[in-house]
């Protein structure tokens, strides 16, 4: 079975093309749909099972970053996102949908219309735009399975990245295993150095999944690698395969092997 | 009514990135050392709401209470000693207004009346002086033409205003004198095109409303009626064909079988595959930009593509490029002339403002340069192209037909932008900056991009009979020329504003941004309207298209502009103007042995070259029009939409620059299009001929060094010149024949153009000041496999180094080196064309059958900046030999376009790869890092890539903190 992805758009989202394609050439089937559609009820989420949320500037990030949506989210679609997460389905939040994700409470802890942590601006006060390394760490995140350990190249493009949360959050967040991607050094030691760590994020946390492992945010954006001409150094790497792909086929595959 | 404020600011415990930004401005751009620290707050007002709810937003919406404090109606920040607060004039659109008041409502705050936002600046350190905080406050906080400092607190924030009325202006009882004060300072036309209008009004026997007058004078202006293009030329006494003329029967006797709209539309449209086209567009923004830097920059990004969206029947924007020339960023500020920005703070907030605008749109902007001479004080030239996608069979527009509906999408009007048609035609004072600034507006990119995928939406589903954007000359310009052939009547009271209290003749001419115009069936009115509901895009009809060809325009039943089509778009008269170029001679050094006197040189003393060469090379690295931009580069999301193959920056460090980006916009298909420009200030000064070959000729370079097929490229003009006198519009004349020439030659056509004559600055003391002729060249084209190009980083060691291409090395008019030496010089690269011609071919040749690892054209900084960047991206070293008997320098330095710079493997046989050529190979690569050159079998000098690769990044990191 193909899996049905719900790409979801609003006023600004400007990455969901690529995310919409990464999905296809792995075997989802895919809907852009935008968020006033499942406000007026012409779209309903429970018809999917993927719920991807790009990136880009939702509402020009005016506030901060995400905020609006997460708001809009939060304030209409509070049901249907409840029912989403609790059937066993999976919610991908890629840069700005990483952003909604933490500011509608739904990572890290699925406490919904509670932020719990932040994407702060960059330290370095400005969007950055460069390919970093992560660390894949071993947790239970569905996206990743199998991926532990390794280390990925992939593009940032944000000028709000900083993971932020207080001490005793992310002492929470640690334990529980819940932090999925951080940012390495090409050797894979983790780094809190600039520009490795491109926005001074706090353990390098590049990206973090919820307690089931279901919900995946993260800053860079795997859509922009799932083939080997998107990297800058193509013409000069070993590779076998793009870094972001497996990332998408994971979480179809995890439809179906269910 | 009573207004609530909250105030949010991140927890002192943490840093806050923009006070520290500003804190390094402070000290680095303006010198001040008395300020310690600096913090920010952002304050939010709201008009109409409960202080609990205001409590409730503070919480719920603004502030987070995990790194940030709020307060409402009270400080949030006390303790500094100084503060301010700065925000919009009123009147200013502020983007972020729209989307707190629906955050508001989605909370479910019922009795907002308006909202408005503003930034305020905290200052710390014992002796900060009234002066310097007046400093801080002009040159960095507050551009006085948008912004202002808040004093008192505003008691509404609502913004009401009167209906608006309709004056009449009697012209034709005006004496010559009288006609010229009417002209002056709004309108910007000659004498005998006022008499030309005011003839037209005694024949229809009324005198004009203020609606007509200046429909009139932006639909004749030169950025919109490009009077100088279209005029009849005499040059040096003889007559020559319009300039326009000639660009565009080159291109057609170039008859280029992929080129699919050349100058009719928009941008212009050439063969893709799989039945899909490209479009680009590339425009300049200098006035604005001059003024108001960021938010000049962004209208000209969001104009741009609008052009693109506005091509055919809608295009989809794939890329954005952009080009500025400056002053040097460290000049005095006492040689900028009054009323004109510092260059530091105008290139900072030029590349903010693309930045904000590209980014948030979507759009990857991954081509551009910097150039930098002084002669640019008092203008800056800032050029933003675009470029689309969309189906063949969709590139042309269709006509309106009588009773199609017009139909405008996107932002409200509002007072903004007036006059901006006729205020980009006129020369800048020292009083533009005061007087126009009513034509400068901020962009809103988020209200362009919802636009963006609306009409993309209904252009798939073939609702769009014909669309146009709204630019210079607002809805006038763009209805005036939909309905050119068949008429059209307005009706003005249904536009939607900003603010009541516009005149008719405001709404009609005002160039608020992110509008577009459609023409639609009125059988596909509602469905066109649906979609743009569900993008949250505003969409009105106010006009009809009438098939009377006059253009009505209503406001609440009343006429008020009622001219003939005929008259408007062909009763201007040609102009007849005189051309004569006067060749100024620059200085040659007496001897090849130049004498170093300069700083550049490190040495501080008189010094002959012989003991500096290093340090030479390093200067030439360190040149502003050499040095590193990748700090510009990495602001810029270039790889947003998936398709980048080709980044601005790759290698080892990804930080070696490439001369072309590639992006494969279909992306499960292996075609790309790629993108490239060229343009040289100081070159077309000493010859514009020579100069403007050398843009054209490096352009293409750049695109044919990735590997594109010289056979699939197509070429869009920007020429950014003085006022147009007689001896600048000899220039230009030179100019436009170098263009001509190259297609003729090439093959390559151009089919998109712009002209911008306006770079003369006037001061009140009597200064003149002529910005540089800027002749820049774009090439885009397409790439049949991405697979078959390459980037500029050298791949491996032991590879062979090839110089290709002809070069008189002695002509080193305007180069890098000669600029370092103090002088400019008169004896410039001079190109052959028929032989450059044949160098593109056998070099694609080459590249596409794989035997080329790495190229890289030779422009700027010469055959020594290229092989360095080359070195910095592969990591690798080079070693190469100067011939025998040539001048070190001269070879290590010429600029001369349409030489490259070659890897190919060891062993592979030079002679025989490019057959017919000239190529010469230097060297090779090495694993020393450093780049060794030998001379006559000894060693030269010997340098290492760290201190050139140091050299190089420094200036451009110094400028933007890094």
């Amino acid at each position: 079975m193909k899996p049905r992805v719900c790409i979801l758009r609003t006023d600004g989202t400007n990455c969901d093309l690529e995310t919409y394609h990464a999905f296809e050439i792995t075997g989802a089937n895919c809907r852009l749909v935008h968020v006033n559609q499942l406000r007026n009820g012409e779209q309903s989420l429970s018809e999917y099972q993927i719920l991807a949320v790009p990136g880009g500037f939702s509402y020009g990030d005016d506030i901060h970053s995400g905020k609006v949506l997460a708001v809009e989210l939060t304030s209409f679609l509070k049901e249907q996102m409840l029912q989403f997460i609790n059937s066993d389905k999976l919610i991908l939040g890629i840069c700005n949908g990483f952003q909604v994700l933490v500011r509608t409470g739904l990572l890290p802890f699925k406490n919904l219309g509670n932020i719990d942590a932040a994407l702060m601006e960059n330290d370095s006060g400005r969007f950055e735009c460069r390919w970093v390394n992560m660390g894949i760490e071993k947790t239970k995140c569905v996206f990743t399975e199998g991926m532990e350990g390794k280390v990925v190249n992939l593009p940032a493009a944000h000028g709000e990245g900083k993971f932020f949360s207080d001490i005793d959050k992310l002492k929470i967040i640690e334990s529980n295993r819940q932090v999925v991607f951080r940012y390495v050094q090409e050797a894979g030691a983790v780094t809190a150095d600039y520009p490795a760590n491109p926005n001074g994020s706090l353990n390098s946390i590049a990206g973090i999944c919820d307690d089931t492992g279901r919900i995946l945010g993260l800053m860079p954006h795997p859509e922009r690698f799932v083939k080997l001409t998107q990297h800058p150094n193509w013409r000069r790497l070993k590779k076998g395969e793009a870094d972001g792909l497996a990332i998408f086929h994971n979480a179809v595959k995890y439809f179906q092997a269910n | 009514m009573n207004i609530q404020e909250v105030r949010v600011t991140n927890k002192f415990s943490l840093p806050d990135p923009r006070g520290e930004e500003i804190l390094y401005e402070i000290k680095n751009a303006l010198g001040i050392n008395s300020v310690q620290e600096v913090r920010t707050t952002r304050v939010y007002r709201f008009e109409g709401i409960s202080e609990d709810n205001a409590l409730y937003l503070a919480k719920n919406l603004l502030a987070e209470e995990i790194f940030q404090i709020c307060q409402v109606n009270a400080p949030v920040i006390t303790g500094a000693d100084v503060w301010l607060e700065v925000a919009y004039q009123p009147g200013v659109m502020n983007p972020e207004v729209a989307s707190i008041i629906k955050s508001v409502k989605d909370l479910g705050i019922e009795d907002l009346l308006a909202a408005d936002s503003s930034k305020e600046y905290f200052f710390w350190g014992q002796d900060i002086s009234v002066d310097e905080i007046k400093l801080i406050t002009d040159k960095l906080l507050v551009n006085a033409t948008v912004e202002r400092v808040v004093t008192v607190k505003p008691e509404t924030l609502l913004i009401s205003g009167q209906p608006g009325t309709t004056g009449t202006i009697a012209v034709r009882k005006m004496n010559d004198q009288e006609l010229m004060q009417l002209s002056k300072d709004n309108l910007f036309l000659n004498l005998e095109e006022m008499r030309v209008i005011q003839n037209y009004f005694i024949s229809i026997d009324r005198d004009p409303t203020d609606c007509e007058i200046e429909t009139i004078a932006q639909t004749w202006s030169e950025h919109c009626g490009h009077k100088t293009f279209r005029a009849k030329l005499m040059v040096d006494g003889k007559e020559k064909k319009p300039l326009l003329k000639r660009l565009q029967e080159a291109t057609i006797e170039a008859g280029h079988p992929l080129v699919l709209s050349a100058f009719v539309d928009n941008s212009g449209v050439m063969r893709f595959y799989e039945g899909q086209a490209i479009c680009g567009k590339v425009e300049t923004h200098n006035s604005p930009s001059a003024i108001e830097p960021y938010g000049g920059a962004m209208t000209g990004s969001g104009g741009v593509f609008r052009d693109v969206m506005g091509t055919g029947q809608g295009a989809k924007v794939i890329a954005s490029t952009d080009m500025f020339c400056f002053a040097p960023p460290d000049m005095p500020a006492e040689v900028i002339p009054a009323g004109c920005l510092h260059p530091h703070y105008l290139l900072r907030r030029v590349v903010a403002g693309v930045r904000d605008y590209g980014n948030r749109m979507g759009i990857p902007t991954n081509n551009g340069s910097v150039h930098f001479h002084p002669d640019f004080r008092a203008k800056p030239t800032v050029i933003v192209g675009a470029y689309g996608l969309l189906p063949a069979e969709r590139c042309q527009k269709a006509s309106p037909q009588a009773g199609d509906v017009a139909l405008v999408l996107g932002g409200r009007t509002g007072r903004d932008g007036i006059h901006g048609a006729t205020f980009s035609s006129a020369e800048m004072t020292d009083m533009t900056i005061t007087v126009n600034s009513s034509a400068v507006q901020i962009g809103h990119a988020i209200e362009e991009k919802r636009t963006s995928d609306a009409i993309l939406e209904a252009s798939q589903e073939g609702l769009i009979r014909a669309i146009t954007d709204c630019g210079a000359g607002g809805y006038g310009s763009a209805l005036g020329e939909m309905g050119e052939k068949i008429g059209v009547k307005v009706f003005l009271d249904r536009v939607p504003l900003k603010y009541p209290g516009l005149n008719p003749w405001e709404i009609w001419l005002s160039e608020s941004q992110e509008r577009m115009v459609l023409a639609v069936a009125p059988e596909n009115m509602d469905r066109v309207m649906a979609i743009c509901r569900n993008y949250n895009v505003e969409a009105t009809a106010i006009a009809e298209f009438t098939g009377d060809g006059r253009l009505l325009v209503t406001y609440n039943g009343e006429n008020v502009c009622d001219l003939d089509m005929e008259f408007l778009h062909n009763g201007l008269p040609q102009r007849v103007m005189q051309a004569a170029w006067v060749k100024e001679d620059y200085e040659e050094p007496q001897s090849p042995d130049i004498v170093f006197d300069s700083a550049a040189a490190g040495c501080g003393e008189v010094v002959n070259l012989s003991n500096v060469r290093e340090k030479i090379y390093q200067a030439v690295m360190s040149h502003l029009n050499v040095c590193s931009k990748e700090p510009i580069v990495r602001v810029y999301d270039h790889g947003v939409q998936g398709s980048s193959v080709l980044p601005p920056f790759t290698g080892i460090f990804q930080d070696g620059p490439n001369d072309a980006t590639i992006i494969s916009p279909l992306l499960d298909k292996p075609y790309g299009a790629i993108i490239s420009h060229g343009l040289n200030p100081v070159l077309n000064k000493i010859h514009p001929y020579h100069g403007s070959l050398w843009a054209a000729v490096e352009a293409v370079s750049n695109a044919v060094a990735a590997g594109a097929n010289p056979e699939d490229l197509t070429l869009i003009d920007n020429f950014i010149w003085p006022f147009p006198d007689e001896e600048s519009l000899g220039a230009l004349d030179m100019s436009v024949d170098a263009c001509v020439d190259f297609v003729k030659v090439t093959g390559m056509p151009f089919i998109s153009g712009k002209d911008s004559l306006s770079s003369t600055y006037r001061g009140k003391d009597g200064t003149v000041l002529k910005i540089p002729p800027v002749l820049c060249v774009s090439v885009f084209g397409r790439i049949a496999d991405v697979q078959k190009t390459v980037s500029s980083d050298f791949k491996y060691t032991g590879s062979q180094i090839v110089l290709l291409g002809e070069r008189r090395i002695c002509e080193m008019a305007g180069s890098v080196y000669y600029d370092l030496a103090g002088y400019t010089g008169s004896n410039l690269p001079k190109i052959n064309l028929e032989k450059v011609n044949k160098v593109f071919h056998v070099l694609h040749r080459a590249i596409s059958g794989g035997a080329v690892p790495a190229c890289h054209d030779i422009s700027e900084g010469g055959l020594a900046a290229a092989l360095a960047e080359m070195c910095f991206g592969g990591n690798v070293g080079a070693e190469i030999s100067i011939p025998a008997g040539e001048n070190p320098e001269y070879f290590l330095y010429n600029e001369t376009a349409g030489c490259f710079m070659v890897e190919i493997p060891d062993g592979m046989d030079a002679a025989e790869l490019f057959a017919g050529i000239p190529y010469y190979v230097i060297g090779k690569t090495v694993e020393k890092l450093s780049v060794e050159i030998l001379y006559e079998g000894r060693e030269l000098f010997d340098v290492s890539l760290s201190s050139l690769k140091a050299a190089w990044q420094q200036p451009m990191k110094g400028v933007f903190r890094q």
